[in-house]
């Protein structure tokens, strides 16, 4: 009896996967895939810093990735759009999580709409964000209050912190295309159906600033783009 | 159509509101000269708080370019017009800022249309009203509440575990303008920035201080009337005012006096809270102390004196010279001698002809006698005989000195009651770079010992009464004799 339900259950979680990635192909038709690679040409600059408070869950050093630099000089966590492309948010909302007392993922990129604000440290954070189009908030989020959703309805790069610790830093970059991506430990992303036609894609990171480059996407294919960022 | 307003107002006369509930309408070119007049000077000509004055001040006056203002009844960010003339007119308590009561009320309406014209784009939004939890009064059952909620959303990481400003996370905070900024000393309500009402404190919570890391928290707390929990939390802390005395009294015991601060004698003594000033006469100079209050209790015996002293200061700091800090230090000031004269030293510490005789006491070097001939000239005096004990905790100092009554020299203050002898109070804040010139202080206040107790008081009275009835019974009877006669 209990395996015949252990059987269903992994079907039916099989099944609802299946549906999920079958709505996700289904507005592959017609586009094709941008894969951007961002390199430094630079050290990275990474600061350490000592922690005298709540080290159980953040540690005794925090470490501050201004610059995060991986293999083959790829320039992680820069926010990759494709402004020019214009289409259907996706469904599922964005999320970022203050988890060890850093914003995880450091960098996220959302279209106008919703975020969850996750805290998994179980203590006290208050996200206090910086902007101007959009209006800053300054929350509360004690350790009972698991999730907060908060909106973002204009394009901008808004930064986040938390007073209680203030090395926390994290970026939610609002964007007006679905096509977006941020680069990871090896400074590439890639955005998948996008529509076909010339696009403009641009890159922007918290301390280097940023750039654009034009780019043909042709359906089925893969157009690749490359920038190479300074050092200010 | 004309005749409309003036129906309204005639109504609202009629209805005997005040002229204000109808007056909001400020002229932003009349408020222009008010604000060049009285406002320039510290919050500057184009309203971004980068005035002459603005350097010198902490906190800093606000940069009304931003649109952000600290103190506001409303859920989103814009002010009401309402929230931003009671700033003016009530000033910012705690701040440089004054209230501005004695301006016209007109010309504090006019000022509000002004500094609105430094943001236009942050009125653009009207302000809306922010609903409040349904009121809960204080009662045992919800100060209780509210401390088990001051716990659980960690007010502690700013506030400190007993509300006293010093919290672990205090030397990070800044503003949004990258200053640093100090949490509210929650036991000191009459320094709120938006007010010490019950209404005020519950609001502060809810919508937060913008501009400041004080986060809302009406969305953050576990049930929405914990904010009236936390607001009758707070406000137990602490008294509602300072309760500041012009006359310094020693109460009089009968046993021996404890040097120990936390002793139960402590607690039944009355406290008196004196006002300190930064030093601004001598370079050095203190534009922006750090210890405002002292709160003394004061007690002999007919054989020795004692001065408890509690002040906040949220580092407890000890003389380290290569690193530049500096001690936590206090000192009680007394003309040296016994009979004091009508002329008493200078109060800054004395002058190269008079001196002053301190009760001073040092974190790291405990208590000393010391005379002093201004603030850079201490000397000891040798063989001091001060008993103290000082307990540093939770952002709070209290210290014992105990000394005898009489002194042997008269390098030394003698105390005797029915001598009005005159006390100063000096304090620095080692962490806050205090040392030298640059303290807080008070000039003279009178002190006075009560009388002394003693066993007298239960012999005497009888004693009176006593011989009265026997010189009545006397009376009466050599009466009657001779009424017999």
């Amino acid at each position: 009896m209990r395996n015949a339900l252990g059987v269903f259950s992994v079907v039916a979680l099989l099944a609802s996967a299946v549906t999920l990635i079958g709505t996700d192909s289904a507005t592959a038709q017609g586009g094709g895939t941008i894969e951007a690679e961002v390199k430094y040409n630079g050290p990275p600059v990474v600061e350490t810093l000592k922690i005298n408070k709540d080290t159980q869950q953040c540690g005794t050093d925090a470490k501050i990735e201004k610059v995060a630099v991986g293999a083959n000089k790829g320039l992680a966590n820069t926010v990759v759009s494709v402004p020019t492309a214009k289409g259907q948010a996706p469904a599922k909302k964005t999320v970022i999580d203050q988890k060890g007392c850093a914003f995880v993922p450091h960098v996220v990129v959302m279209t106008p709409g919703q975020i969850d604000i996750k805290n998994s440290d179980g203590i006290l954070h208050n996200i206090h964000t910086y902007s101007s189009a959009n209006p800053s908030i300054n929350k509360a989020q004690p350790k009972f209050k698991k999730v907060m959703t908060e909106k973002f309805e204009k394009p901008e790069v808004v930064k986040v912190t938390c007073d209680v610790h203030s090395w926390m830093l994290g970026w939610i970059a609002i964007v007006p295309t679905p096509y977006h991506g941020v680069t990871d430990a090896n400074g590439t992303t890639k955005i998948e159906n996008v529509p076909a036609g010339k696009h403009t894609v641009e890159v922007w990171h918290e301390t280097l600033g940023k750039q654009t480059k034009e780019v043909e996407v042709k359906p089925g294919q893969t157009a690749k783009v490359s920038f190479e960022v300074k050092k200010k | 159509m004309r005749t409309a307003p003036a129906i309204a107002l005639g109504v609202l006369v009629a209805l005997g509101l005040p002229p204000a509930a109808v007056g909001q309408q400020g002229d932003a070119a009349a408020g222009k000269g008010v604000y060049e007049r009285k406002c320039a000077l510290c919050h500057g000509d184009q309203g971004d708080g980068q005035g002459p004055g603005a350097e010198r001040l902490v906190p800093r006056p606000r940069d009304f370019t931003s649109g952000l203002f600290k103190v506001r009844t409303s859920a989103n960010q814009t002010p009401s017009d309402r929230d931003l003339f009671d700033v003016i007119t009530n000033g910012m308590p705690g701040t440089s800022m004054p209230g501005w009561s004695t301006l016209p009320e007109k010309d504090r309406w006019s000022l509000v249309a002004y500094v609105k014209t430094f943001a236009p784009e942050r009125f653009k939004e009207p302000a809306k009203k922010l609903e409040l939890p349904k009121e809960v009064g204080s009662s045992a059952d919800s100060i209780e509440r509210g401390r088990e909620m001051f716990e659980a959303i960690e007010c502690n990481k700013c506030h400190g575990t007993e509300g006293r400003g010093d919290g672990p996370s205090r030397p990070e905070l800044k503003d949004e303008w990258g200053f640093p900024i100090a949490p509210a000393n929650l036991t000191r309500r009459w320094t709120f920035r938006g007010g010490k009402s019950r209404t005020d404190i519950a609001t502060r919570l809810a919508a937060g201080v913008l501009g400041t890391p004080m986060p809302a928290f009406l969305d953050s707390v576990e049930k929405p009337e914990d904010i009236w929990h936390l607001t009758n939390y707070i406000v137990s802390l602490g008294p509602e005012e300072p309760r500041t005395v012009s006359l310094v009294t020693v109460g009089a015991v009968s046993d021996d006096i404890p040097v120990d601060p936390d002793a139960e004698l402590w607690k039944t003594q009355r406290p008196q809270d004196i006002v300190l000033a930064g030093q601004v006469i001598i370079e050095p100079r203190n534009f922006n102390l750090a210890i405002d209050l002292v709160t003394l209790r004061a007690v002999h015996n007919g054989r020795d004196i004692a001065f408890h002293l509690t002040w906040d200061d949220p580092t407890e700091s000890k003389a380290e010279p290569d690193k530049k800090v500096f001690a936590d230090v206090i000192a009680l000031q007394f003309p040296p001698g016994s009979a004091p004269g009508e002329a008493r030293p200078y109060f800054l510490m004395g002058d190269a002809n008079d001196p002053v005789y301190l009760l001073r006491w040092e974190q790291g070097k405990g208590a000393a006698e010391v005379t002093a001939h201004g603030p850079d000239t201490l000397t000891p005096i040798a063989g001091s005989e001060v008993a103290a004990k000082a307990v540093y905790s939770h952002g709070q100092y209290r210290l014992v000195l105990k000394r005898a009554l009489v002194a042997k020299d008269t390098a030394r203050a003698s105390f005797a009651p029915g001598v009005f002898t005159p006390v100063a109070f000096q304090a620095w804040d080692g962490g806050a770079g205090e040392a030298g010139a640059k303290m807080s202080l008070t000039t003279w206040y009178p002190l006075t010992l009560e009388e002394p107790r003693s066993n007298r008081r239960f012999v005497v009275p009888p004693l009176v009464a006593v011989l009265t009835f026997a010189a009545m019974v006397l009376i009466i009877r050599s009466a009657n004799r001779r009424h017999h006669l």
